[in-house]
């Protein structure tokens, strides 16, 4: 189990990424030899640090937004540009053709990619790098189990989504039930809190969703999850971790936005838009923390 | 119905102007405001069919995209968003349909579950192609349009729109219409109730004067009622009181001739009662003298007594008609037969004089309940006309009897006729209620008055051979009591 309070290390990360100032970014770039690994990327003109996001939590409010980007770019002292696509398979194309320096990624795609790419950060929520994965239906349903929910409307909110497609997927195989026959039909919301809309309109019978969005949601807006209710929590897994491609990770941009992450509760900025995030921290982390999220993939993958 | 109208034209003007009015007002705002509302439910209309309609076509923008790749999410993302996007269009409900009706998506998806098909409640609506429906019961227009992409079929946008604002608005209109045309009714009402009833006034004065008239007491306008007034009604006043004044001058002079007539009918009737006096009395003195002469001569004194005695009785009878017909309380007194004999005597004179034979036929029953006073004047008046008109040693014929339930008196001569306007005046059943002029017809006027107070007819006619025919006709069951006697 990796450490996972980040603040206990944070002044010594914080001095470094103070200390941190572009010619040692590119010199330490440029010895990684990354520029063959990254055709897109023109690091010697570029001061920009492009960090991706994905709709894992709520990329909707601006605000949240902007107060990153102020602590990144404090933090990094550069201007940071957070880039939002409206797919997890966009934003990790983009970060594994080293179109982004960073980006908060899901467990799935991590494990997919995990060859290609490198852990950064693992946000703590509730004092735990791990997060679950909730299905949910309409308030008054009495459905009392997965097998219940045959024949729904189902929202997902991903493809490459952990908590929001690939824990239901390994749900329903572990049944022994395939969701395309299970489910009468299904559709992709893109957005947990779109899922959570989705059910709570009656737009789907069932949902799956980020149980991190679903109680973060609950306390934000809980008119709309009050019309929907959990019916089954997955185990505890790895929380979407911030990654970057593997040929950047021992780049001084990708140390700088590691130390920035896990020293963010230390700084006001940080720590405002941790509160937003309904976030502790962040920590280091290790790919171990993921295994579970693995093993799903591996099961669902075996069934074709 | 007939008699509803009658009764409304016997309303007075002072109400039928201001109802006119009112009806009148009533009707041309009830016009006035089935116009206005007929035009601003057009407007509306217009206005809901623009506005819709740029609805739909951003609605349809927006999702085509989506329908292709039936993204129900993005549907239904889109028209949540969407719902409450558009300023003057208040979306209830939307929904995107296939080709087959079928729901793809709907903003309410518990009320439109995706994959079924579109209610008919909603789909019927919608006939022979129309694309927007108003149900103004309910408050809602319900509008369709067709999705296509490529001049391909995609599908069916379908909206529920809120136009409760829109017929508020209406309902709105209709009350200020309503209360505003009512406000001008009643103040228009108001005012030609007004204005009429001030125009007519002097109408109701004339009126009230005539009105009097009727009852006898026929007076001329003061001239404070009219005044300095011009124009129609002053002149209308004027030649009122003209006619008043003409009238009093008629009936001073009426009055006069009648008191002249009365003078001149005592004067026949003391010289016919001098006569009948005078007659036996010549015969009563050359008695005397024979009895004085002969008074020891039995069989003279009483031959002359017995003339003495006839002679009285003569005068007694002459003296009792007289009584009988002129003394106090006669009129009212039922008609006995005697009432009628009684006028041979009061006539004898003038038949004596001119030699006249009359002829007497009297067949009443003994007590008739009609009053004998106005009936014994039209009888005398009549046979003295008679008398008068007759040639001399002509007939003069009297009948009197009962027959159908009517006093029948018949007076007939062998005269020159009856002149015309007297026939007029004799048989105008006492509706010209002035005595003659001229105190020409005085007599046939009486008669006519007289036996017109009694409910009766009087007819004249002429004779074959020559001469009048007068007959008096009166219902047994007349009025018992003389009205007017004049």
């Amino acid at each position: 189990m990796p450490r996972l309070v980040a603040a206990g290390a944070a002044p010594s990360h914080r001095s470094a990424v103070r200390s941190y100032d572009r010619r040692r970014f590119l010199s330490g770039l440029a010895g990684a030899g990354s520029l063959t690994l990254l055709p897109g990327r023109a690091w010697a003109e570029a001061d920009e640090v492009r960090f991706g996001l994905t709709p894992v939590f709520l990329s909707s409010d601006l605000e949240l937004l902007a107060q990153l980007r102020d602590y990144l770019s404090t933090a990094l002292e550069r201007p940071v540009s957070l880039v939002m696509r409206r797919t997890y398979q966009e934003i990790t194309a983009l970060l594994l053709s080293g179109q982004l320096d960073a980006a908060w990624i899901c467990g799935y795609p991590f494990i997919q990619y995990r060859a290609r790419l490198s852990l950064l950060a693992v946000p703590v929520w509730r004092g735990k790098p791990l997060y679950q994965s909730y299905l949910i239906v309409d308030q008054g349903r009495t459905a009392a189990d997965i097998l219940d929910l045959r024949g729904d409307i189902h929202a997902y909110s991903d493809p490459d989504s952990n908590s929001g497609y690939l824990v239901t997927q390994a749900a329903l195989a572990e049944e022994g039930e395939e969701s395309v026959a299970f489910f009468r039909k299904s559709f992709f919301t893109y957005s947990h809190r779109n899922v959570v809309r989705a059910v709570a309109s009656g737009l789907a019978e069932s949902g799956s969703v980020d149980g991190y969005v679903w109680e973060v949601m609950s306390e934000i807006e809980p008119a709309l999850t009050g019309r929907t209710r959990v019916l089954r929590k997955s185990e505890w897994l790895g929380f979407p971790p911030v990654a970057c491609a593997k040929g950047l990770a021992e780049t001084p941009v990708a140390a700088a936005i590691s130390a920035a992450l896990t020293t963010m509760g230390d700084d006001p900025l940080g720590r405002a838009a941790l509160d937003m995030l309904r976030l502790d921290g962040f920590a280091p982390g290790a790919p171990a923390l993921f295994d579970g999220i693995a093993q799903k993939y591996d099961l669902v993958r075996s069934l074709g | 119905m007939s008699r509803l109208l009658r009764r409304l034209r016997a309303w007075p003007i002072t109400v039928k102007v201001p109802l006119m009015v009112v009806a009148l007002m009533v009707a041309v705002s009830a016009v006035l405001s089935n116009q206005v509302l007929q035009r601003l439910a057009e407007t509306q209309q217009r206005h809901l069919e623009e506005l819709t309609g740029a609805y739909l076509d951003g609605l349809s923008a927006s999702v085509v995209p989506h329908v292709l790749r039936e993204d129900i999410w993005e549907i239904f993302d889109q028209l949540d968003r969407t719902r409450h996007g558009y300023v003057g269009v208040r979306a209830v409900h939307t929904l995107v349909a296939s080709v087959q009706h079928r729901v793809l998506a709907a903003s309410d998806p518990r009320l439109y579950p995706t994959q079924q098909a579109v209610p008919a409640a909603l789909a019927g609506r919608f006939q022979d192609g129309v694309a927007l429906v108003q149900d103004e019961t309910a408050g809602r227009a319900f509008i369709r349009r067709a999705l296509s992409y490529q001049d391909r079929p995609l599908g069916w946008i379908y909206a529920e729109i809120d136009i409760q604002s829109q017929l508020a608005e209406r309902r709105e209109v209709l009350l200020a219409l309503v209360l505003t045309n009512a406000a001008l009714t009643l103040l228009f009402a108001g005012c030609g109730y007004l204005v009429v009833r001030r125009m007519i006034r002097p109408i109701d004065t004339l009126a009230e004067h005539l009105h009097r008239g009727r009852d006898g007491r026929i007076e001329a306008i003061p001239q404070s009622k009219f005044g300095a007034r011009h124009g129609e009604f002053g002149r209308l006043f004027r030649r009122y009181n003209a006619l008043v004044r003409a009238l009093d001058q008629k009936e001073a002079l009426a009055a006069r001739l009648a008191e002249e007539e009365k003078l001149a009918s005592l004067g026949r009737l003391a010289s016919g009662m001098a006569h009948e006096i005078n007659n036996p009395l010549g015969g009563m003195f050359t008695a005397i003298d024979t009895i004085e002469r002969h008074d020891d001569d039995p069989a003279v004194r009483r031959s002359s007594l017995g003339l003495l005695k006839r002679g009285l009785i003569g005068i007694r009878d002459v003296v009792r008609a007289t009584l009988v017909t002129y003394k106090s309380g006669a009129a009212d007194r039922a008609l006995r037969p005697s009432d009628l004999d009684d006028l041979r005597v009061l006539v004898r004179q003038e038949t004596a004089r001119r030699g006249l034979t009359l002829g007497w036929y009297n067949a009443l029953p003994p007590d008739l309940e009609l009053p004998a006073g106005p009936i014994r004047q039209a009888a005398l008046n009549l046979l003295l006309n008679a008398c008068a008109a007759s040639p001399n040693n002509g007939p003069v014929e009297f009948c009197a009897e009962v027959a159908e339930d009517a006093l029948v008196i018949v007076v007939a001569d062998r005269g020159p006729g009856l002149p015309e306007d007297v026939a007029a005046i004799l048989q105008s059943d006492g509706r010209d209620g002035a005595p003659p002029a001229e105190g020409r017809g005085l007599g046939a006027w009486m008669v006519s008055h007289l036996v017109f107070g009694l409910d009766g007819q009087v007819r004249a006619s002429p004779r074959e051979r020559g001469g009048t025919r007068i007959e008096i006709r009166i219902p047994l069951a007349a009025k018992g009591v003389l009205r007017d006697v004049a």
